[in-house]
């Protein structure tokens, strides 16, 4: 029974790697790499949700419908990376999306690469486009010196007199990015850095940080750390009455899911950066909202929108390259220029950055919301890139 | 007021929440001999409750009385149903049935409340700052400082003062002399149980509007808990009261001295104290 | 308990472990799965002999996993060492780094061991966190070459194929998989378990179970670092996470789930864990529901872990074939 059943196993492995050889001229499959057990669920649920609708959305490609899996990196960077090594290896996989964490983000562009296919990640090291960068990967999310540039410049410029600034930063290779954009901001904009505390990336109680920053009494308060870590620095500082004292900007913000955890009460009055908001006036924008609130009935918020212009940016690259061949997919995507959820995007060859806006959102109060999720003004956005001739991205 | 002397009051102020979270772990370790993974998971749980609470009735208040007593209750059918019967094995399986609960409530948590983190504002008679020289500390924070201090003293009251309390002291000496005594011990055990993770309870509504609520914020409480537990003696009373305040207080301090260094000196403390006293500060052999 | 195959490395089982090593990459979905399932089974083995055969429950397996694969890869990116090499440098580190943490946890007994390697454990995140430069931090470490296997410049093997690579590591496997059981039932083994069973007699007899204790902490640490080494290699990364408290809580319970009576369990304990991720949580992202499931479980009703459910099983089957058990014997293997 045992060598039957093997016989049986071999025949079907025989059978499916023929049906791939053959198949894999039409079908195309998106991977969908993203975290959906694990500590990062709260991001992977929604980047899911995003690159499934834009499979289901996108209709027959290179003539027959187009195929979404899912590997749940389980917030683990080891486990995506063996799990992708897995899908290139057995079912041929070359389209990949997603991707939260860095480190997650850096590995699989790796293997991507290798496999000669093609990854769009929302992830938030600079080193993806930077000094890691490859052939395979490209980036949606505006680098941290963009994030830096459209948060802090217009505040400078609309409130001149806000002169000092104290910084908040998680002590890792994404913080000491942002922190050294904004010095480098400070300092052409003649503005006093007066004082910044570093944590660790563990950290959750910031109420010592607070205490110096409220000692330094400075103008402004620039919070340089994301996700759960800038939710609980903001809302200690509100509770220690700093909104009343000065201004705070968290600039790197995730948008609406982070502004319906924090609530009116904590956002209004303060200045966050974000990578994307539901209302912008764009026509890819308002089809992306209506499509979202079809399918489930909710506003999409980043990781949604990222994943969801990530995996269609791969598809109409395949459609324009008219075949799955990850390396002319790769090449159709470069310079290709595209109406996106921010207006006009445009990716850039050099890096496989994505140039898009960034925005500054101010938080509104409880009264002054339209409806649920009405709970920013868009003060101003626009594209800050580092220049072409100054980048650390050095493609083979 | 000094910068250093403000950091010592937020040190007190973080270190009255540090022993909230530790205390229930240390009486349970004290009376049941029974190390709780799952304490930061009740912690958590006393957290969503605080906020489906108050979202629901806009009473921080009912919150403060009900959500405890309702992980004090589901505490309570954990110990009848699955802890009671790992008593008698090896700490290996308390640890492993605990982390088993303590995975089973943060799914769960995240099932029921979705995996985003959710706000709980302090009730408006807390919310503001009071003004001390240069700095201002919120309210709310010195009523979780008074507020703890009374449970302490209650707590204290009930341990030393309370047939309860004998009987738990007595049962951490020797839980067999207890049982000849004719007393219940399996209702002890089953009632202390409760009251410690009702604690742990209590600490997560105290601290919603401070931390907010994340699911998976318990591995983090639970690891705090264990210093400040360690650092004081496990089954202190007293001991997760300096421990807490230590805690907080070098916790604070860090800020301003070297950031960057505040969780490496909490673990060296830890190893520290169990290297040169092994049994913590107030631990007895 | 049958003496025959236990004496004797080569039999029970060994053969039993060779079997499972062979058919797994024709079972599972794939080669890459069964390598993860055995690098982690290696440190399931690793912390079976600390907690199974000496009775200490280490939360600092992850520090000589990732201390393991950091050594491993640094090596190779900055010193060019080859396959065998490299793996020599993570399996002195994780040893001295076990041997580090062994000779002050083992100062302390009981929760208070526990507690200690569990505050090394975040003390050795700290610093891996803390010097980026080597690690890579928060990033992980990318890049990590996987050289072909070579021995005084001759090239036996190329390991670029996921099937080669999986060779490799379950021929490593069985090697130290016999390794192993040689170390249980050398009298240094029977010394374990003694200290395991009562510390106090044993230190009567005249043993300095500290060193004994000691001892046992390096070669777990040898193996575990080994086992991380793999895994930066079948990666080609070693990230952060090796070194976090979840990799040594992880590794534990897979131990535990396992079965720590045997060396087998830690096979099956680490299948078990990374199968159950690996299928469960595609299916449904709540999966963790199920792990705790087990956990629980496992206490209540398998307090011998997975293997010994299944011994249990076995004896239980032999025991109905026998038409009539000599009440003498049964009598005698009670006692």
């Amino acid at each position: 029974m045992c060598f039957s059943k093997m016989k049986k196993l071999l025949s079907l492995a025989v059978l499916f790697s023929a049906s791939s050889a053959i198949c894999s001229a039409e079908e195309v499959t998106i991977y969908g790499v993203k975290s959906l057990s694990g500590s990062f669920a709260s991001y992977g649920k929604y980047a899911d949700m995003g690159s499934r609708l834009a499979v289901e959305n996108y209709g027959d490609l290179l003539g027959q419908p187009v195929k979404y899996s899912v590997i749940d990196t389980e917030g683990n960077a080891g486990k995506a990376v063996r799990k992708v090594q897995e899908a290139i290896r057995q079912q041929g996989a070359l389209f990949f999306d997603g991707a939260t964490l860095s480190s997650t983000a850096l590995a699989i562009g790796k293997e991507v690469d290798k496999a000669g296919g093609v990854f769009m990640t929302p992830a938030g090291a600079d080193e993806l486009t930077g000094s890691e960068c490859n052939n395979a990967t490209f980036r949606w999310s505006v680098p941290t010196y963009g994030a830096i540039h459209e948060t802090v410049e217009p505040l400078i410029k609309a409130h001149p007199d806000w002169k000092r600034w104290y910084t908040i930063t998680p002590q890792y290779v994404f913080g000491e990015a942002l922190l050294n954009n904004a010095k480098a901001v400070f300092k052409a904009e003649g503005i006093e850095h007066a004082g910044n505390s570093y944590h660790s990336l563990q950290e959750q109680e910031f109420s010592g940080y607070l205490t110096n920053a409220m000692a330094a009494k400075p103008d402004v308060l620039l919070l340089l750390n994301f996700g759960g870590q800038s939710s609980n620095a903001l809302r200690q500082a509100v509770n220690f009455g700093l909104k009343h004292q000065m201004k705070i900007l968290v600039a790197w913000s995730s948008g609406l899911d982070q502004l319906q955890e924090l609530g009116p009460q904590v956002a209004e009055g303060v200045y966050f950066g974000a990578q994307y908001w539901h209302t912008v006036d764009t026509p890819m924008n308002k089809e992306l909202v209506s499509n979202v609130q079809a399918a489930y009935n909710m506003n999409p918020n980043y990781p949604m929108a990222a994943d969801y212009i990530g995996t269609r940016i791969i598809l109409d690259a395949i459609a324009k390259a008219g075949t799955t061949d990850g390396k002319l997919v790769a090449q159709a995507m470069e310079n290709s220029r595209y109406q996106g959820p921010t207006g006009e995007e445009t990716v850039r060859a050099a890096d496989h950055q994505v140039l898009k806006n960034y925005y500054l959102l101010k938080g509104k109060a409880a009264s002054d919301m339209q409806d649920k999720d009405d709970y920013v003004d868009i003060i101003s956005s626009g594209q800050s890139f580092p220049d072409e001739s100054s980048l650390d991205c050095h493609r083979g | 007021m000094s910068l250093y002397l403000f950091q010592a009051l937020n040190g007190i102020g973080l270190g009255m929440i540090y022993f909230l979270i530790s205390v229930g772990l240390t009486i349970i370790f004290g009376l049941l001999n029974f190390v709780n993974f799952a304490h930061g998971a009740y912690y958590l749980l006393g957290s969503y409750l605080a906020f489906t609470i108050v979202s629901l009735s806009g009473n921080f208040w009912l919150a403060l009385l009900l959500a405890p007593i309702v992980v004090a209750a589901l505490a309570w059918v954990t110990e009848k149903t699955l802890i009671q019967r790992a008593y008698h094995l090896p700490h290996t399986f308390h640890i492993l049935i605990t982390l088993g609960i303590a995975l089973i409530i943060q799914e769960l948590s995240i099932s029921i409340w979705g995996p985003i983190g959710k706000t709980v504002a302090a009730p408006p008679s807390l919310a503001g700052v009071i003004q001390l020289g240069d700095f201002f500390y919120p309210k709310y924070r010195l009523f979780v400082i008074a507020f703890t201090a009374v449970i302490a003293l209650a707590l204290w009251f009930l341990l030393e003062r309370t047939r309860f309390g004998a009987l738990v002291r007595a049962g951490s000496e020797d839980a067999q002399t207890v049982s000849l005594l004719g007393t219940h011990i399996h209702k002890l055990f089953a009632l202390t149980f409760a009251l410690g993770v009702g604690l742990a309870g209590l600490a997560g509504v105290l601290a919603a509007p401070i931390r907010g609520v994340h699911p998976f914020i318990g591995p983090e409480v639970l690891g705090l808990a264990f210093v400040v537990v360690v650092i004081g003696g496990m089954g202190s009373f007293v001991g997760a009261l300096v421990g807490g305040i230590t805690v907080g207080l070098v916790q604070s301090m860090m800020t301003t001295l070297w950031p960057q260094g505040a969780s490496l000196m909490i673990y060296g403390a830890m190893a520290i104290v169990i290297l040169m006293k092994p049994y913590g500060l107030f631990g007895r052999a | 308990m049958n003496t025959t195959s236990k004496t004797s490395i080569y039999k029970g089982i060994t053969p039993a472990a060779l079997i499972a090593v062979i058919v797994m990459p024709m079972v599972l979905p794939s080669t890459t799965l069964a390598t993860e399932i055995l690098i982690f089974a290696l440190a399931a083995l690793g912390c079976n002999l600390l907690l199974g055969y000496t009775g200490l429950l280490s939360f600092g397996q992850g520090i000589f996993f990732g201390g393991g694969a950091y050594a491993a890869s640094l090596s190779m990116i900055h010193l060019n060492f080859g396959l065998l090499s490299a793996l020599l440098c993570a399996m002195i580190v994780g040893a001295l780094l076990a041997a580090l943490v062994g000779a002050l946890a083992i100062r302390r007994t009981g929760i208070y061991f526990v507690m200690l390697t569990l505050a090394f454990s975040q003390m050795a995140y700290f610093l891996a966190y803390t010097l980026s430069d080597w690690t890579g931090g928060d990033n992980g470490l990318l890049d990590v070459p996987r050289p072909a296997l070579e021995i005084f410049g001759i090239q036996l093997a190329d390991l670029t194929s996921s099937q080669a690579f999986y060779g490799f590591v379950a021929a490593l496997f069985m090697l130290i998989f016999i390794f192993a059981r040689r170390v249980i039932h050398s009298p240094f083994g029977s010394t374990l378990v003694a200290i395991r069973e009562n510390e106090g007699r044993a230190s009567a007899i005249g043993f300095s179970t500290s060193h004994f204790k000691l001892l046992a902490f390096v070669i777990s640490g040898a193996i575990t670092g080994i086992a991380g080494a793999l895994y930066a290699m079948l990666l080609n990364f070693a990230p952060l996470s090796n070194i976090e408290l979840m990799m040594s809580e992880n590794i534990l319970i897979m131990t535990i789930i396992g079965g720590t009576g045997s060396l087998l369990g830690s096979l099956l304990g680490a299948g078990t864990i990374v199968m159950l991720g690996d299928i469960l949580s595609s299916i449904w992202p709540r999966w963790m529901i199920i792990l705790g499931i087990a956990l629980i479980a496992v206490v209540l009703f398998m307090p011998a872990g997975l293997w010994g459910g299944i011994e249990s099983l076995m004896k239980r089957f032999r025991e109905s074939k026998t038409s009539e058990p000599d009440p003498k014997l049964q009598q005698e293997a009670k006692s």
